[in-house]
């Protein structure tokens, strides 16, 4: 009685006792244990097992993470990024080498990787140089000597080039459609300006004349008299493509085809200072404002108010960068990858460079402050995307499918198992051979062919819902088999005879009485079989009868990793997925046993 | 015993009919015209009254306008009389198309559950008579982890490490490109491309069974024959091997069974991460490219694999145990 009485006091405190697994207190020999009841018990069997244990704690830190993580990192199921494929995990794409720490000069980055130079025109690389198994920007570049005394660099999207004091331009990195592969004429001619782009490379010289060399086929970069070759004064690249200004101050495009940046505005006046994304140009006028123009509908047509006069433009892959007299920066564009998200201390800068999803802003005493992308944590797949933001919307899927189809397989089992054990005679043995029927069904074939001729002609939140019912249709069997029997078995009891006598209904007999005898059963077969329908999830959506992409799945994840060059050079598109699955359907494992040991102390002994 | 038999039989056939129509309806439910695809290509070559003909004979010979019973008779008939149809996709009768894959896979099956047996059944007994040692809980979470993994991610990994940083075993495929040869270096060239997806069955297949060998040790050794063969001082070799494992293998013959044929739908995923021609590839490229005659022929082989295997193992349930009366 005594104990009671401790116990009532402090529950709370039991209870935490309890769960973080602290031992009851030693007994006297002449106390009496308390009776728990069977929930209790349960409960200390469950707890006291450091393994499942272990797997609950794991898999509800898991399921919160896939839970809670979409929030914070959402994805957009049309996303594509060419200049971000299959980017390896890391963080350092902004980590600048400490010997250009406060010492830049000038910074330009490419797709995954950034160039800079200090004031001594020494050359570094940072970021994910490695751009394919054969390409390393940071492995290839020429040594310093070869280099000389740099004074501008330009990054393209798997190249760099590099301008030295004698006015020679050298280029490193891939030249598969030999942009790296500098004309030999350029050495009579003095060069002012490089720029660096996607699979091709620009040079001006002093004379207003732009070179080129490459794959200038993309955008047919036609260089003439007519769009003002010979006048140009300033160059910018857009991904393909060319945008220059001319000596007179006139804005003009340099590519043949029609795209969305060579729509100039006719009223533009002259102009001073150009910069490009890849779809938009940036321009500062002579009276000191600034105009857009390119792809619309984007927060980038909307120029924030800028006070003070405009010194300096920079453009990233989507957002534009503007640095005023006053040393304060504005920047606006595409929010995806953080790249607009300016820190509060960007105060007093002297040069700010942007690229890509990166900006570099240089403070008056030389520190350096940089936002924007940081890196993939997990790396980037086959179309640039995230693939940890793809694990946690794909952890999501995959679950919330597992769980609904446990859910419908669950209802279905009980009620099945819970009439036919109960009513027994003719309605057992309809239930019985329909359970058979059901049951004798290949499992994964039928998945495979219902998802595949229902859901042809569904929309993918339909066909999301039919791979749930499908798999909660063919997996009820079990359950309703051992309902069927712990029914049986239950139903020859006092207290349902009692009940019979009291004149209860019979359909509340078995739901009310009798299940909640058999739920512990239940709730074994039921985690048990979330884990396996979290497997066929994945295997059909690996397969690619289940949830089709873009939208992810853990299966689907690995769909496109089945062959030799992603196993090898692209590991982390595969591993992640592989390793989050098997963790999770591990730990669910681990918590069902446990259950089952928990419930059925006898199976202890096995 | 035999009434029970034929009273299963005639049960099997039951359920036989009731499947086949659920299949029968489900692809005939399908989208898209099978007579239309056949005359496609006539379209434009001839005279549209001409190609109306063409359609309407193709209509009738596939006897798309008779209601769906008169067509499911049909179909069974020629099911039964062991004509499974015409494969769209191989332009050949669906009899000769999975022929060689039915064999492919038969082959990879039994020699993964050979391999398996010989892993899982010494495992199984050790760890029953070493039960709660150190070995034998590592092996119990091992086995957790086993059955948990999916079976393409085991078989990511194995080709990660044999065939990308090793380069001992190949990625994928049946044979050697271009392979010629004959007799003996044909079947170490086929033993060599098999090796890996035996490789992964095998490992797959490895936890259930040492936890299921295990479980079934673990009984034989509680009974009451087994204290009394120490009591009397028999070798604990003995006792294990010939008391004991005797008992325990009357479960484990039932899962074999089970088990084996249960291998037949597993190798689906294998077969087509290693691109085997088996028969789950043939199932799986049947159903992406709606060559819904194949897809339907392996539908049923499977259900019937399905009828058979649960049938032999209720049955082996008594013969391999008198004890054991089924036909109460």
């Amino acid at each position: 009685m005594s104990k009671n009485n401790n116990n009532e006091k402090k529950p709370s405190f039991s209870l935490i006792k309890r769960l973080f697994g602290g031992k009851n207190k030693e007994m006297d020999i002449m106390q009496e244990e308390a009776i728990q009841s069977p929930m209790r018990t349960i409960v200390k069997n469950f707890v006291g097992n450091k393994l499942s244990m272990g797997g609950l704690i794991i898999f509800v830190l898991i399921f919160l993470i896939v839970l809670i993580g979409p929030f914070f990192y959402p994805i957009q199921l049309s996303e594509k990024e060419e200049t971000q494929i299959n980017v390896a995990p890391g963080m350092d794409m902004m980590k600048l080498p400490k010997e250009l720490e406060g010492n830049v000069k000038m910074i330009s980055t490419g797709s995954t990787f950034s160039v800079g130079v200090d004031n001594k025109g020494k050359v570094y690389t940072w970021g994910r140089t490695k751009i394919s198994s054969k390409i390393d920007i940071k492995k290839d570049m020429p040594s310093q000597k070869e280099l000389g005394e740099v004074v501008a660099v330009s990054a393209g999207f798997d190249h760099v080039m590099a301008l030295n004091t004698d006015g020679e331009v050298i280029c490193w990195g891939s030249n598969r459609m030999s942009q790296a592969k500098v004309p030999s004429g350029i050495k009579r001619k003095k060069i002012k300006q490089i720029a660096a782009g996607y699979q091709v490379s620009f040079a001006l010289t002093e004379g207003g004349e732009v070179l080129y060399w490459g794959n200038e086929n993309l955008n047919d970069i036609r260089v003439t008299r007519k769009n003002g070759n010979g006048k140009i004064d300033k160059i910018s690249v857009a991904n393909t493509t060319l945008m220059a200004i001319t000596k007179s101050g006139e804005a003009v495009h340099m590519g043949s085809q029609p795209s969305d940046i060579d729509t100039i505005p006719e009223d533009l006046g002259k102009v001073v200072d150009i910069a490009t994304t890849s779809d938009n140009a940036l321009v500062l006028l002579e009276d000191g404002s600034l105009r857009v123009w390119g792809k619309k509908g984007k927060a980038i047509m909307d120029i924030p108010n800028i006070d003070g006069k405009i010194i300096a433009l920079a453009a990233g892959r989507s957002h534009f960068t503007v640095l005023t007299e006053k040393g304060d920066v504005y920047v606006w564009g595409d929010n995806n990858k953080g790249q607009t998200k300016l820190p509060s201390n960007v105060k007093n800068i002297s040069a700010v460079f942007s690229g890509s999803y990166q900006n570099y802003a240089i403070t008056e005493s030389g520190k350096t402050i940089t936002w924007g992308l940081k890196g993939y944590f997990m790396g980037s797949d086959e179309l640039g995307r995230d693939v940890f933001a793809r694990l946690l919307n794909g952890g999501r899927m995959t679950m919330t499918i597992g769980a609904i189809a446990v859910i419908i397989s669950t209802i279905i089992g009980i009620i099945v198992g819970g009439i036919s054990g109960f009513f027994g005679g003719w309605v057992d043995i309809i239930m019985q051979r329909i359970t058979e029927i059901v049951s004798s069904l290949p499992f994964l074939p039928m998945a495979m062919i219902l998802t595949s001729i229902i859901g042809n002609s569904l929309s993918e939140n339909a066909r999301i819902a039919l791979i749930m019912v499908v798999l909660g249709i063919l997996s009820w069997p079990t359950l309703a088999r051992l309902v069927r029997a712990q029914v049986l078995a239950e139903r020859e009891k006092e207290f349902v005879t009692a009940a019979n006598a009291m004149g209860v209904k019979k359909s509340s007999i078995v739901f009310k009485h009798i299940i909640p005898n058999v739920i512990s059963v239940i709730i074994v077969s039921a985690t048990l079989d979330f884990a396996t329908c979290m497997l066929t999830e994945s295997t059909l959506s690996f397969l690619g009868f289940g949830v089709k992409l873009p939208r992810p799945t853990w299966g689907n994840m690995l769909n496109g990793c089945v062959n030799s060059v992603v196993i090898k050079n692209c590991w982390w598109r595969w591993v992640f997925p592989a390793i989050m699955l098997s963790i999770c359907v591990i730990c669910i494992n681990m918590i069902g046993d446990g259950l089952r040991d928990a419930i059925d102390p006898k199976s202890n002994e096995r | 015993m035999l009434k029970y038999v034929g009273k299963r039989l005639v049960y099997m056939i039951g359920v036989f009919f009731v499947v086949s129509i659920i299949m029968f309806v489900l692809f005939n439910s399908t989208p898209g015209d099978r007579a239309l695809n056949q005359v496609q290509n006539l379209r434009g070559k001839v005279s549209d009254e001409q190609f109306q003909i063409r359609y309407q004979a193709a209509r009738d010979k596939l006897g798309l306008d008779d209601p769906i019973p008169v067509r499911y008779v049909k179909w069974m008939g020629n099911l039964l009389s062991g004509d499974l149809g015409y494969s769209t996709f191989y332009k050949k009768d669906v009899i000769d198309v999975i022929g060689e894959p039915l064999k492919n896979t038969m082959i990879i099956n039994l020699f993964s559950t050979f391999v398996a047996l010989a892993i899982t059944i010494p495992l199984g007994i050790f760890c029953a008579v070493k039960k709660f040692s150190k070995f034998d809980n590592a092996v119990q979470v091992l086995t957790i982890v086993g059955y948990s993994v999916p079976i393409y991610i085991i078989g990511l990994i194995l080709i990660y490490l044999f065939s990308v940083q090793l380069g001992w075993l190949p990625i994928s495929g049946m044979n050697s490109p271009n392979f010629q040869g004959s007799g003996f270096t044909a079947f170490l060239d086929r033993l060599y491309y098999l090796t890996l997806p035996v490789i992964v069955m095998t490992i797959a297949s490895l936890g259930g069974m040492t936890r299921y060998v295990r479980a079934a040790m673990i009984d034989a050794l509680r009974m009451d024959y087994i204290r009394t063969a120490r009591a009397k001082g028999l070798k604990e070799k003995v006792v294990i091997y010939s008391h004991a494992w005797r008992n325990a293998l009357l479960s484990v013959v039932t899962l074999i069974i089970s088990w084996f044929m249960s291998v037949f739908m597993g190798s689906i995923i294998v077969e087509q991460v290693f691109q085997l021609n088996g028969i789950g590839k043939m199932y799986y490229t049947g159903l992406m490219n709606q060559d819904y005659d194949v897809a339907l022929a392996i539908q049923m082989l499977y259900c019937v694999i399905t009828l058979i295997s649960n049938l032999v193992t209720d049955l082996s349930y008594g013969i391999v145990d008198p004890r054991v009366r089924i036909d109460k």
